[in-house]
């Protein structure tokens, strides 16, 4: 019956029922569906509200701020997706890019020197430092089996009290009233490119990051390497690979892309290192949702995450012109994310009016018995 | 009386095999009927037709004399059928009594009455005299106990009909005697007992009646009593049973592994074998036989260097291996097909021709500086496919759109396709059909014949007799007995995997 009813519809309904029985597309659906309702519940016009949200993201200075801030979405999604893809579940992204963010900060405010040797320096400072931060977690899997999923999320805390301890007790600028550090000196400060407003120079070492990590997967032995580890852990160790010491390896990567990231973040947005900032930012976890929304792919990141950025930058338009609080972009990003986690499909609802499957019946095999 | 059960002409077709072929089979009440026949014959597909996990393209199914259609394995349950499989399907964390209840809950106010199906399920354990503890918890059982488990799950929604798919392969030879003495006294309380398997002592030993079937049909359908071992036999494989078909004695060069004293530890930190001392030299195919769990997985696990060892020596060409790593080993000469074909010898998310790369990725053939050279890549995985027939889609897709016999070949392609001279193989036909089984024979014979070095574990002894230049048995974790295949007999061999007799690895 339903092949009948397929045969019957126009070729556009049936290139919209194929794009919808794609689980990313039919989440960002109904995602937006749902917050159309949800607006148009509080009494607001949902069609106004998504308007200036898109108008917000994409014109005038939005569209800057929208790339800016793109950038460490983009980069923290790239660093868990690296994690992930290798079967490394790396949640201290935010731990790698505090303490990477400091580090970069702390070279950048007192290294003497032009910017050309001083932004490299710092850079490369906060990525050793990130990385430093990652083989915590990592040997701690690996030598003393402590999983790293929870090593890498608790160690998050540690990251922002040392950090926090640091500024205050040791480069604390009076001068403000914030827990802050100096400022970064012009100089030091990441360099902005004349296009788009004047989006940071980073943007184009974050496409060069993810395009990187494209040629890796596709035509390197450790990137085939890895993703089989990430795949399947025992083939992976029967073919030869050592998943141990890729682990250490994985992480190290991850590592240096989130402490680059927290480096950018101080030398390229805020110029001071401000205790608590990145991480009320919530911008390493904004990366792990754009990650799963990418289903951990490159180039897919680069989309989830102008569209994520977007949709925050946006949020705040919409909170200025619509009276429409701009949380509406975390409901919707949540949304997304839900609706994706759970596999919905157009077809899973077509499914559940015929009857349950064979595979429900029975729990799952044991296998291993 | 009417017969328990009643299937006729049930066909099923996958593409491209005739699975079941019009089968005819009666079962009468109360009778332990064996459902025998060769790997690929027909037996899963016709039991799980019966137990409702597949429809039959064509055919009746009677229960107790009524027309039934079952559409998922609840409507059979509900016709009385129980089915054990060979996978057991159990909760790990929780206990016995969870599992044995789970969706038929004993419920008080709406809530589940744990205490209330601890008593119910310790009830119908000790009716039949299953030894169960109903309160522990699966992940810390044996596996005999856990076979006991899924009966009882079977028995507590009262089935009247037992399927048991090959029960016995996992079990030591004191867990399959208590299986059968509770097959009997299930028997004897007038259930009807489905028993699938291809081992002919089982057969004779327990057996009422014999359903035999070959290539999808059903051949013969004989009295227990009346038959022997060679009758049946003869209808599972079409022609004289052939038991000395062996393979052209050769003569074997040097030895290319040389295993000394090896020891190492299994799951829950037992010793899986003990000392074990062999050598396997360039030309011939030494055959380890064993009742599976008495060490052999182990034991290749630990040449393979996928579990360390213990104490003791393993080397490959002359050259020390014991703790070398997996890639250490490979590029020493050493390739491996592994008995879980879909857990470790390929990734099936992963696409064709990853599968056919693994293990090799770092060879110069393959990349330069760690950059691969795709189209060499590709090029391998297009003749592999093609030498060994392989019947797959495009080389990008995943690995899981492959047949399970086609699976097996990408494994055994992959690993034949690089001259190792030592090949490990481990259960290398298990559930592939007789095609694919002949096909894998042959290329096992063409490698030994080219001077390479085998290793094999198989269950099935005939595998083991038809194959090897000599075998090694397995019980208990040590290599008893050290036999040339020409001298001994499968029943004879039975009394090595059993325990019964032992000369030691020299003797």
């Amino acid at each position: 019956m339903a092949e009948q009813v397929t045969a019957q519809r126009s070729p556009l309904a049936s290139r919209v029922g194929a794009a919808l029985s794609h689980p990313v597309v039919f989440s960002l659906v109904l995602a937006f569906a749902l917050g159309w309702l949800i607006v148009y519940l509080t009494g607001r016009d949902p069609g106004f509200a998504y308007s200036e949200m898109l108008n917000g993201a994409v014109t005038g200075s939005g569209l800057r701020n929208t790339l800016g801030r793109a950038v460490p979405i983009i980069g923290m999604a790239l660093a868990v997706s690296v994690a992930f893809r290798s079967g490394v579940i790396n949640l201290g992204g935010e731990g790698q890019m505090v303490v990477g963010g400091l580090a970069g900060a702390l070279v950048a405010i007192y290294t003497p020197g032009p910017g050309e040797l001083v932004i490299p320096l710092a850079m490369l400072a906060g990525g050793v430092a990130g990385a430093a931060w990652a083989m915590l977690p990592a040997f701690g899997q690996t030598r003393l089996r402590l999983p790293i999923l929870i090593t890498s999320l608790l160690l998050n805390y540690v990251a922002r009290a040392i950090t926090g301890y640091l500024v205050r007790f040791h480069f604390l600028d009076d001068s403000v009233t914030l827990t802050s550090t100096r400022q970064v000196p012009e100089m030091a400060r990441m360099p902005r490119l004349p296009i788009f407003g004047g989006v940071s120079l980073s943007l184009a070492l974050v496409i060069v990051l993810v395009a990187a990590a494209w040629v890796v997967y596709g035509r390197t032995v450790s990137g085939y390497e890895t993703q089989m580890a990430g795949l399947n852990g025992r083939f992976a160790r029967y073919g030869g690979i050592q998943v141990e010491r890729q682990t250490v390896g994985v992480m190290v990567v991850a590592g240096a892309i989130g402490g680059i990231i927290g480096t950018h973040m101080i030398i390229g947005d805020a110029y001071r290192f401000i205790d608590g900032e990145l991480v009320v930012s919530g911008l390493a976890w904004t990366g792990l949702l754009v990650a799963l929304l990418a289903a951990n792919h490159p180039l897919m990141i680069l989309v989830a995450g102008f569209l994520f950025s977007g949709l925050q930058i946006g949020g705040l338009a919409m909170q200025r012109n619509a009276d429409v609080s701009w949380r509406l972009s975390q409901v919707l990003q949540a949304l997304v994310i839900v609706a994706v986690a759970s596999r919905l499909t157009f077809g899973w609802f077509k499914r559940q009016r015929t009857a349950p499957s064979e595979g429900e019946l029975e729990p799952a095999a044991v296998g291993e018995v | 009386m009417t017969p328990a059960l009643e299937l006729r002409g049930i066909t099923k077709r996958f593409p491209g095999v005739l699975a079941n072929d019009a089968i005819d089979m009666t079962v009468r009440t109360g009778e332990i009927h064996a459902v025998v026949g060769e790997n690929g014959a027909g037996k899963t597909t016709l039991m799980s037709i019966l137990f409702g996990l597949f429809p039959a393209d064509a055919g009746e199914i009677r229960v107790r004399g009524e027309p039934v259609r079952f559409s998922s394995a609840l409507d059979a349950i509900r016709a009385g059928l129980g089915m054990v499989h060979q996978a057991f399907r159990l909760f790990p964390t929780l206990t016995v009594a969870d599992n044995v209840v789970f969706r038929e809950e004993p419920t008080r106010r709406g809530l589940v009455n744990r205490s209330e199906s601890i008593r119910q399920v310790g009830d119908v354990a000790e009716r039949y005299g299953l030894a169960v503890d109903p309160s522990a918890v699966i992940e810390t059982l044996p596996v005999g106990v856990l076979q006991r488990v899924e009966i009882l799950k079977a028995l507590y929604r009262d089935a009247q009909i037992l399927i048991l798919d090959e029960p016995t392969a996992v079990l030591t030879p004191q867990e399959r005697d208590k299986l059968f003495e509770v097959i009997r006294r299930l028997r004897d309380t007038g259930r009807t007992i489905l028993f699938i398997t291809h081992k002919l002592g089982e057969v004779m030993s327990l057996s009422d009646r014999v359903t035999v079937l070959r290539d999808g049909r059903s051949v013969a359908d004989l009295i227990t009593a009346d038959t022997d071992p060679e009758e049946i036999a003869r209808h599972m494989t079409g022609r004289d049973v052939d038991l000395d078909r062996r393979a052209p004695a050769h003569q074997p060069g040097e030895a290319v592994l040389e295993v000394s004293r090896l020891s190492a530890t299994g799951e829950h930190g037992r010793s899986a074998f003990r000392e074990a001392s062999f050598e396997v030299r360039s030309g011939e195919i030494v055959g380890i036989a064993g009742i599976a769990g008495n060490g052999q997985n182990e034991l290749i696990e630990t040449v393979a260097g996928l579990r360390p060892p213990d104490g003791g020596s393993i080397s490959l060409n002359g050259a020390d291996i014991t703790n070398a790593e997996v890639s250490t080993r490979r590029s020493a000469g050493m390739a491996y097909v592994p008995e879980d074909r879909h857990g470790v010898g390929t990734s099936h998310r992963a696409s064709v021709w990853a599968n056919l790369l693994v293990g090799h990725q770092r060879d110069p053939a393959f990349q330069r500086k760690g950059w691969f050279n795709l189209s060499a890549i590709r090029d391998h995985a297009r003749s592999l496919i093609k030498t060994y027939g392989i019947r797959s889609g495009p080389i990008g897709a995943p690995v899981s759109t492959l047949s399970g016999g086609n699976l097996q070949k990408v494994v055994v392609a992959r690993e034949m396709s690089h001259g190792a001279p030592l090949l490990i193989a481990e259960q290398p036909t298990r559930g592939l059909d007789i095609a694919a089984i002949e096909f894998i024979h042959d290329r096992l014979v063409r490698f030994r014949d080219g001077g390479g070095a085998v290793l094999m574990v198989s269950a099935e002894l005939s595998e083991i007799l038809a194959l090897s230049s000599r075998i090694l048995v397995m019980f208990d974790g040590r290599i008893v007995a050290d036999l040339d295949p020409s001298k001994v007999t499968e029943a004879g061999l039975g009394l090595y995997m059993t325990g019964a007799r032992e000369d030691g690895p020299d003797g």
